[in-house]
């Protein structure tokens, strides 16, 4: 089945080609000068008031940095994510590049997941709007809300990001962006809720970012976010955020539980004491000795005092914790072009003809030898991995 | 860089051999081979690719891809001509990139078809998907791979069975090239079952079956 420019409403075509060229930052007098017509035509086009010919389709496609079956075809997904926050962040331009690295990955996700007829599973906990008042017993309310919907009791939650894709079905990535860059968050009808997270952080301060942006999912969900390394509290918004994410991470009552079992009536809290505790929850040392600060554990002041007194190393948490500090595999995967889920999707929509190689290279921006080693590596004939049973209906 | 445009196509008189469109897949693989001047020149016929290759080649050069510079030689050399689409084309063109993901191509893959339709050409892709929706639509256009340029008559008969199985070699190994399940057994019999053996882009039955000593 085929179908001509004719038969797009020209109104649908003109958003498509106004979102592209605002994702691939041009005017429309540069796209003009670019294509050789008036300013005026491409307002036109834009905003459907004039059919745009297939030749000025693909003149403004490779403009922009895409193609005119890319903007054309059923199943492409067509969102501002980009543009919201580049009018968001304005000239940073390592907030820019985390937000559309997501906006391209969910992108990518939704339309070969649609493909494919895959639907995800979504079971978002009611957005709870911050009110007038103490913003931190509100951030704490709703998070002991989340844990119990959850069904978590008061137990560690040792990776944030399996719990946020299959308990709620939040669309994580962990890709490596900008070391100022934490996180960034947005939500849109036709990508639902999407993170992203620095997989050049460790871990334990990624656990941090995604509790700190789940603040968000659950308070703002409608505003798109990015969180700054040491971004300061400077709005209510981010106040919500950050005790959102300690009361999520480090409930109240599970970090005095076991602060006392692994202080076991030590007058001093250590160096060890923190990085067991640290361990256990899953968050960065500072996150934990300040959450013991905060819940009057410990002095104001105590994280300071181990920062003026040669902080604690992470060779100090080796000698402590050995062999139970695992490897990190999201850094891993973190470096290969693409995310391992994408690479499935990509090959299947290959294997049953859904997608060609120049389809799929443009939708993951890989270059096309990329493309060929991931289709090659997933092969059904590629390799050992791929003996196995039939998958029932 | 040398354009023709569908006003030229006249020139392809009924005694000239049918000019071969190259799609981006298969212009990737030319350059892998490293022979890819000597293939082409060796050629009766005129190489010709669509004005849109060029720019699909440019997604890897940020990677350190060195495609497009070589391309750019080939065309600065005139041994590949660059083709924009006429009306014709560009109504094929429109029908084969507008509609569902499933029936449609992307740019290069789709002025590839229609500019080999345009100009009574042979299309060279190694993409399933587009042998069948030409199969499907096309059923007058011959349709090729990039083993079946490398195997070309006029190939075979002026480069060494060395330098071609070299050549596929060459493209099995840098340009990650898919081959056809009919293209198999001619591909083992050029590189040799060794070399067969080495390359990740043949399926694994194939790759050990290679390993085999023969019976």
């Amino acid at each position: 089945m085929t179908i001509s420019i004719d038969q797009i409403l020209p109104a649908e075509t003109g958003e498509r080609l106004r979102l592209a060229r605002e994702s691939a930052k041009i005017t429309q007098a540069a796209a003009a000068q670019a294509i050789g017509v008036a300013r005026t035509t491409i307002v036109a086009m834009e905003q459907g008031e004039r059919r745009a010919r297939t030749s000025e389709l693909q003149q403004l496609a490779r403009l922009y940095g895409t193609s005119v079956n890319a903007l054309l075809r059923r199943e492409s997904v067509h969102v501002d994510l980009a543009p919201r926050f580049r009018r968001m962040v304005g000239s940073d331009k390592a907030a820019t590049e985390a937000a559309e690295l997501m906006a391209h990955l969910a992108k990518a996700e939704v339309e070969l997941e649609n493909l494919l007829g895959i639907k995800r599973q979504r079971n978002y906990p009611p957005e709870r709007t911050i009110l007038p008042g103490d913003v931190k017993a509100q951030a704490e309310q709703d998070a002991t809300e989340l844990r119990q919907r959850l069904g978590l009791g008061i137990g560690p939650v040792t990776n944030i990001i399996t719990l946020l894709e299959m308990e709620l079905g939040v669309r994580v990535y962990v890709r490596r962006v900008d070391g100022r860059i934490s996180g960034v968050f947005a939500y849109d009808d036709a990508l639902g809720a999407c993170m992203l997270l620095n997989a050049n952080h460790p871990r334990e301060r990624r656990n941090n970012s995604g509790g700190h942006e789940t603040g968000h999912f659950i308070s703002t969900r409608r505003q798109p976010e990015v969180l700054h390394l040491d971004e300061t509290e400077n709005s209510r918004e981010e106040r919500y955020a950050n005790a959102f994410a300690r009361a999520f991470l480090t409930p109240a009552r599970a970090v005095l539980q076991k602060f006392q079992e692994v202080t076991a009536g030590a007058d001093r809290m250590t160096r060890r004491h923190v990085i067991i505790l640290a361990h256990f929850f899953a968050v960065s040392r500072e996150a934990m000795v300040r959450r013991l600060e905060e819940l009057g554990s410990v002095k104001p002041g105590t994280w300071d005092w181990f920062i003026a007194n040669g902080g604690i190393r992470d060779e100090q948490a080796r000698q402590v914790l050995g062999d139970l500090i695992v490897p990190d595999a999201e850094k891993a995967d973190a470096d290969r072009p693409t995310t391992l889920r994408l690479n499935l999707l990509a090959y299947e929509a290959h294997r049953r003809g859904l997608m060609s190689e120049g389809q799929l290279a443009r939708l993951l921006a890989l270059d096309r030898v990329e493309l060929r080693e991931i289709l090659g590596s997933q092969a059904h004939d590629g390799n050992d991995l791929d003996g196995g049973g039939e998958i029932l209906e | 860089m040398t354009a023709t445009t569908s006003t030229e196509a006249g020139k392809y008189l009924s005694n000239c051999p049918p000019p071969l469109v190259a799609d981006t897949s298969v212009v990737i693989n030319l350059i892998a081979t490293g022979f890819a001047s000597p293939i082409i020149e060796a050629l009766r016929h005129s190489l010709i690719v669509a004005d849109v290759v060029p720019s699909e080649l440019a997604i890897g050069s940020g990677r350190g891809r060195t495609d497009l510079e070589r391309f750019n030689e080939l065309v600065n050399g005139a041994i590949i001509k660059v083709a924009s689409l006429g009306d014709l084309g560009m109504q094929h063109f429109e029908s084969l990139v507008i509609g569902p993901a499933a029936e449609t191509l992307d740019d290069g893959e789709a002025a590839t078809i229609a500019c080999a339709i345009e100009r009574s050409g042979v299309a060279y892709i190694d993409e399933r998907k587009a042998w069948r929706i030409c199969s499907e639509r096309y059923k007058a256009l011959n349709v090729g791979s990039t083993v079946d340029l490398l195997t070309h008559a006029d190939v075979r008969a002026q480069l060494s069975d060395e330098t071609v199985a070299d050549a596929i070699y060459n493209a099995l190994q840098r340009g990650r090239m898919s081959v056809l399940p009919t293209h198999f057994s001619v591909v083992v019999s050029l590189i040799g079952a060794e070399r067969a053996a080495l390359c990740e882009s043949l399926p694994r039955s194939i790759r050990l079956s290679a390993k085999k000593p023969a019976v």
